[in-house]
C-alpha cells in the first residue's frame, strides 16, 4: 500500500504539467472546427440542442471514447442504441441509468463522473444551479465530459444551461428519399457552436450526419450533382451511329 | 517438426458437479443455471430433453417437476475439497482446473502403483467412496492434460477408466469434433473451411495455422496433435514473486481469509504484471497453527486474472478450514501464493504517463454504487437482438447479470445475422418514443392514407396532422414539432407481420419515412388503422 502511494506521489511530481487544452478528447474530423482547440476538452460540458441534435451527441461520444472509455446515458430512455452503435458508440463499453427521481440526479451524475469518462443525461428540470456547479466542478477534476441531452429532440431546452459550449443544430436537408422511392440516407446540419471563454466566438460548421456510409462525414466542396442516364441531355449524349 | 507429446496426466471429472453439490439425486429431474440459461443437468432432465444451453423457460417447458437451482460456484468448490483431498494422498502435486476437475502428472505415482492401469483403478477406489454413491466419477489418462481431459469425459470412460497408451494421444483426438477445443468462433470457422474433426486440424502445417489465426489457432493446433497448451521451453521457471501474509491471530474462519486472499492476489497480480507475466497455474500454500503444511495447485488454461486468482484462494481456504474446524489448532497462520507456472502476458499495456485509465473495477464499483442508491435493477446494459423495429434491436439487460470485464458477443454487431424482413436501413433514428405519439396522415385529396393487405400505399402522403400539445403526456409538445406539416418526402411502406404462429403475440404493422417541410423527419408506423409516430431521426 505505502509503495503505491509512493508511487503515486511520484507520478504526480513526475509527470509533465498538461494544460488543459492538451488534454484532448478527440472528435470527428468533420466537428473539428466547432472546438476552439480542434478537439474536446477533457471536464467540459457540453450541451446540445435543435433537431438532430442526440446524432451529433452520439457522433462525438462515439469519437471520444476512444479505444477503452466508457459512456453513462441518464435519464433517457428514448436514445436509439442501433443509431448509438452505428455512430461509432461501442454499445459494449456503455452503462444505462434510465429513471432516476429528480432529487437524486445530482448525486447519481456525482458518482459516474467519478470513474465513467463521457455521462450524458437529461432531464425535465434543470439541476439546481448549486449541483450544477458541484457537478461541473467535480467533471472537471476527474477529467470527465458531459453532455447535457437536453429535452427530447432539445428544441429550446439547454439554451440557458451553464455548459462550457453549447452545440445547436439546424437541420437542411434530407437526401436519399424522394416521393415514395428510396430511404432516408444522408442529412445536412448545420451547427452552431456559442460558449464561453475560448469558445465564446460562436463558430459553425455544416456536416453531413449520417454521411454516405452512416457516420458523420464532412460537406464535399463541389455539390456532387449526380446525373442520372435519362437526365443526359441531349448534347452529352453520343449521338447515334448507323451500325451496318 | 515432431510433436512432443504432452505431459502423462490422469483427469478425474465428476460429471454433473454442479448439481451434486447441491446434493440433488441424480434420478430427479434438476437443472443448474447462470443468468437463466441452463449450463448443467441431471441425467434425469437430460431424459426429458432438457439441455445445457437451453434457456430456464424452455426447460421448464420440457419438463414441469423441473427443480431449478442458481449455480453457487463457492459451494462447489467447498465440497470438491473432500475429492481432492483423497487424490492428495496418492501423490502431492494434483492440479484443480476447477470444481469438478483435477489432474495429476502420473509418471512418478504410475510407476509405484504398478502402471497406469492400476493407478487410474486406484483413483476410482479412492474417489468413489467420497462421493458416495452421489454421483459416478470418470477418469481417463492421456499424454497431455487436454487429451485426458477427454478420455475422462470420453463415453468409453463411463465404466473403466480410459487409458490411451503413451504416444497414441493425436490417433485418440483425430476423429473428435474441432469443438471439443472450447473455444467457439475458432470453431466455427474451421467448420466453414471443411475441418471438422481433431485430425484434419493437426495434419495442416502448424506455420499456415499461425498465420491465418495467430496465437489462438497455435494453440488449438498443439493441443489437436496432443501436445501441451505451452511449449515445454516456453514454460520459464518463475522468478521468486511468492506472496505471504501472517495470520495474527490465526485464522479460522473463511470470512477473514477471504479478504487477505484478495489482497494477496493483487499484490502477486501486479508483481507478475511488472515483469510481463501472467500466471497460468497458483500454488496456494497454507501452514496451520499445528505446523502442518497445505499445497494445492489451480490450473486455468488462460492465463489468471487477479479476481480469478481470489477466487481459487478463497475456494481453496473454505475447503480446508471447513474440513478441518474440528480439530484443534487448525487455524491458518501464513498463507502463500506462489505462481508456479508463468508465460508472458500477452494483455494490455497500460499508459505511461498516468493517463487515468478507467478501468473496468473502477466502473463496477461506481455501478455498484449506483445499485445501492436506486436499487439493484437501476444500471443496465444494452445487448442487440434479432428484431424489426428499432426499438425492438436492443435489449436492456441488468448490468449485475453481466461481467463487464468480459468480452460481451452480444454487442457485437456481427452477432445478429438473420434477415429481417421488413427492417428499415441504416441510418437508424436517434431518438426512439417510448409512447409513440398519434397522427394523421391524409393524401392529397384529404383522404386518409392506408395500406392494402398487399402492402401497398393507397394514396401519397401530403398532410401530416400532430396531436395538439393539449393531449396530455407524449403529446406533439415534447416531440418539438405539432401542427399540421406538409410531406416534403417520404418512403415506404415497410410492413412487417410478426409473430404470425401467435394469437395473441401477432402483430400486424408498416412503417413509412417522411420529410416534413420543418426538415424533420420521422418514422411513422400504421398499426390496427392508426398512424403514430415511432422514433425521430
Amino acid at each position: 500500500m505505502a509503495r503505491s502511494a509512493a508511487l503515486t506521489e511520484l507520478h504526480e511530481r513526475l509527470a509533465p504539467v498538461t494544460l488543459s487544452r492538451d488534454q484532448l478528447l478527440d472528435v470527428p474530423e468533420p466537428l473539428a472546427p466547432l472546438f476552439p482547440f480542434g478537439g474536446l476538452q477533457k471536464g467540459q460540458t457540453v450541451a446540445f440542442m435543435g433537431p438532430g441534435c442526440w446524432s451529433v451527441a452520439l457522433a462525438l461520444a462515439g469519437s471520444a471514447m476512444g479505444v477503452d472509455g466508457w459512456m453513462a446515458v441518464v435519464g433517457v430512455e428514448e436514445l436509439g442504441l442501433i443509431a448509438a452503435a452505428e455512430l461509432g458508440v461501442r454499445l459494449d463499453r456503455v452503462l444505462l441509468v434510465e429513471t432516476v427521481p429528480p432529487a437524486q440526479l445530482g448525486q447519481v451524475l456525482a458518482a459516474l463522473v467519478e470513474h465513467v469518462g463521457i455521462v450524458a443525461y437529461a432531464s425535465q428540470r434543470p439541476l439546481p444551479p448549486r449541483d450544477a456547479r458541484r457537478l461541473t466542478a467535480r467533471a472537471r477534476e476527474r477529467s470527465a465530459v458531459l453532455l447535457d441531452l437536453g429535452l427530447g429532440s432539445g428544441r429550446g431546452a439547454g439554451a440557458k444551461s451553464a455548459a462550457d459550449l453549447t452545440l445547436a443544430t439546424e437541420a437542411e436537408e434530407w437526401a436519399g428519399i424522394g416521393e415514395g422511392h428510396g430511404y432516408l440516407r444522408q442529412r445536412r446540419l448545420t451547427i452552431t457552436a456559442t460558449g464561453r471563454r475560448a469558445s465564446a466566438r460562436p463558430r459553425r460548421t455544416t456536416v453531413l450526419l449520417p454521411g454516405p456510409d452512416g457516420a458523420i462525414a464532412v460537406v464535399p466542396s463541389e455539390p456532387q450533382v449526380e446525373i442520372s442516364r435519362h437526365e443526359q441531355t441531349a448534347e452529352e449524349r453520343p449521338r447515334l451511329q448507323v451500325v451496318r | 517438426m515432431t510433436a512432443i507429446a504432452g505431459i502423462r496426466t490422469l483427469v478425474v471429472w465428476c460429471p454433473d458437479w454442479p448439481l451434486i453439490a447441491w446434493g440433488v439425486p441424480l434420478d430427479e429431474p434438476a437443472v443448474v443455471t447462470v443468468a437463466n440459461r441452463v449450463v448443467a443437468t441431471s441425467p434425469a432432465a437430460r431424459t426429458e430433453g432438457v439441455a445445457v444451453g437451453q434457456r430456464r423457460r424452455e426447460a421448464q417447458g420440457r419438463c414441469p417437476d423441473l427443480a431449478v437451482l442458481d449455480r453457487d460456484v463457492d459451494r462447489e468448490a467447498r465440497l470438491f475439497e473432500p475429492v481432492a483431498a483423497v487424490l492428495e494422498a496418492l501423490t502431492p502435486r494434483i492440479e484443480v482446473s476447477g470444481p469438478g476437475l483435477v489432474g495429476f502428472p502420473t509418471r512418478g505415482p504410475s510407476r509405484f502403483f504398478g502402471g497406469d492401469h492400476a493407478m487410474a483403478a486406484e483413483v476410482m477406489t479412492v474417489v468413489e467412496p467420497v462421493l458416495a454413491r452421489r454421483g459416478s466419477v470418470r477418469v481417463g489418462v492421456a499424454d497431455g492434460v487436454f487429451a485426458a481431459r477427454l478420455a475422462a469425459r470420453s463415453r468409453r470412460s463411463r465404466d473403466a477408466p480410459l487409458v490411451i497408451p503413451a504416444g497414441e494421444g493425436a490417433a485418440f483426438l483425430a476423429p473428435l469434433s474441432v469443438g471439443t477445443l472450447e473455444m467457439e468462433e475458432l470453431a466455427g470457422v474451421l467448420r466453414r473451411l471443411g475441418i471438422t474433426t481433431l485430425g484434419a486440424l493437426a495434419a495442416l502445417p502448424a506455420a499456415d495455422i499461425v498465420g491465418r489465426f495467430g496465437v489462438e489457432g497455435q494453440l488449438a493446433h498443439r493441443l489437436a496433435r496432443g501436445e501441451d497448451d505451452v511449449p515445454p521451453d516456453l514454460r520459464r521457471p518463475a522468478p521468486d514473486l511468492a506472496v505471504t501474509w501472517q495470520f495474527e491471530p490465526p485464522a479460522d474462519r473463511v470470512e477473514s481469509c477471504a479478504f487477505v486472499a484478495k489482497m494477496l492476489a493483487d499484490d502477486l497480480h501486479s508483481a507478475l504484471g511488472v515483469e510481463g507475466l501472467a500466471c497460468t497455474r497458483v500454488a496456494v500454500e497454507a501452514e496451520t497453527e499445528d505446523g502442518r503444511t497445505h499445497l494445492r495447485l489451480w490450473r486455468h488454461e488462460g492465463a489468471l486474472s487477479a479476481a480469478a486468482i481470489a477466487e481459487r484462494t478463497r475456494w481453496q481456504l473454505d475447503g480446508w478450514i471447513r474440513q478441518r474446524s474440528d480439530r484443534p489448532g487448525s487455524g491458518i497462520v501464513r498463507l502463500t501464493l506462489v505462481p508456479d507456472e508463468v508465460v508472458p502476458a500477452t494483455g494490455r499495456q497500460l499508459g505511461f504517463w498516468g493517463g487515468r485509465n478507467e478501468n473496468v473495477d473502477d466502473v463496477t464499483r461506481v455501478v455498484a454504487r449506483l445499485q445501492a442508491m436506486l436499487g439493484p435493477e437501476a444500471v443496465s446494459v444494452p445487448e442487440l437482438t434479432g428484431g424489426i423495429g428499432p426499438g425492438e434491436r436492443v435489449r436492456l439487460v441488468p448490468a449485475a447479470a453481466v461481467d463487464l470485464g468480459e468480452e460481451r458477443l452480444a454487442t457485437d454487431p456481427h452477432s445478429v445475422v438473420e434477415p429481417w424482413p421488413g427492417r428499415i436501413p441504416a441510418p437508424s433514428p436517434s431518438r426512439i418514443l417510448i409512447d409513440p405519439v398519434a397522427v394523421e396522415v391524409t393524401d392529397h385529396g384529404g383522404q386518409q392514407v392506408g395500406v392494402t393487405g398487399r402492402g401497398e400505399i393507397t394514396g401519397a402522403p401530403a398532410l401530416v396532422r400532430l396531436a395538439s400539445a393539449a393531449g396530455g403526456g407524449a403529446s406533439g409538445g415534447e416531440l418539438g414539432v405539432s401542427g399540421v406539416h406538409a410531406v416534403e418526402a417520404w418512403a415506404g411502406p415497410w410492413g412487417a407481420e410478426q409473430r404470425w404462429w401467435d394469437p395473441i403475440g401477432h402483430r400486424r404493422c408498416a412503417r413509412m419515412q417522411v420529410v416534413l417541410a420543418s426538415t424533420d423527419a420521422l418514422l411513422l408506423i400504421l398499426e390496427q388503422g392508426e398512424w403514430a409516430v415511432e422514433a425521430v431521426y
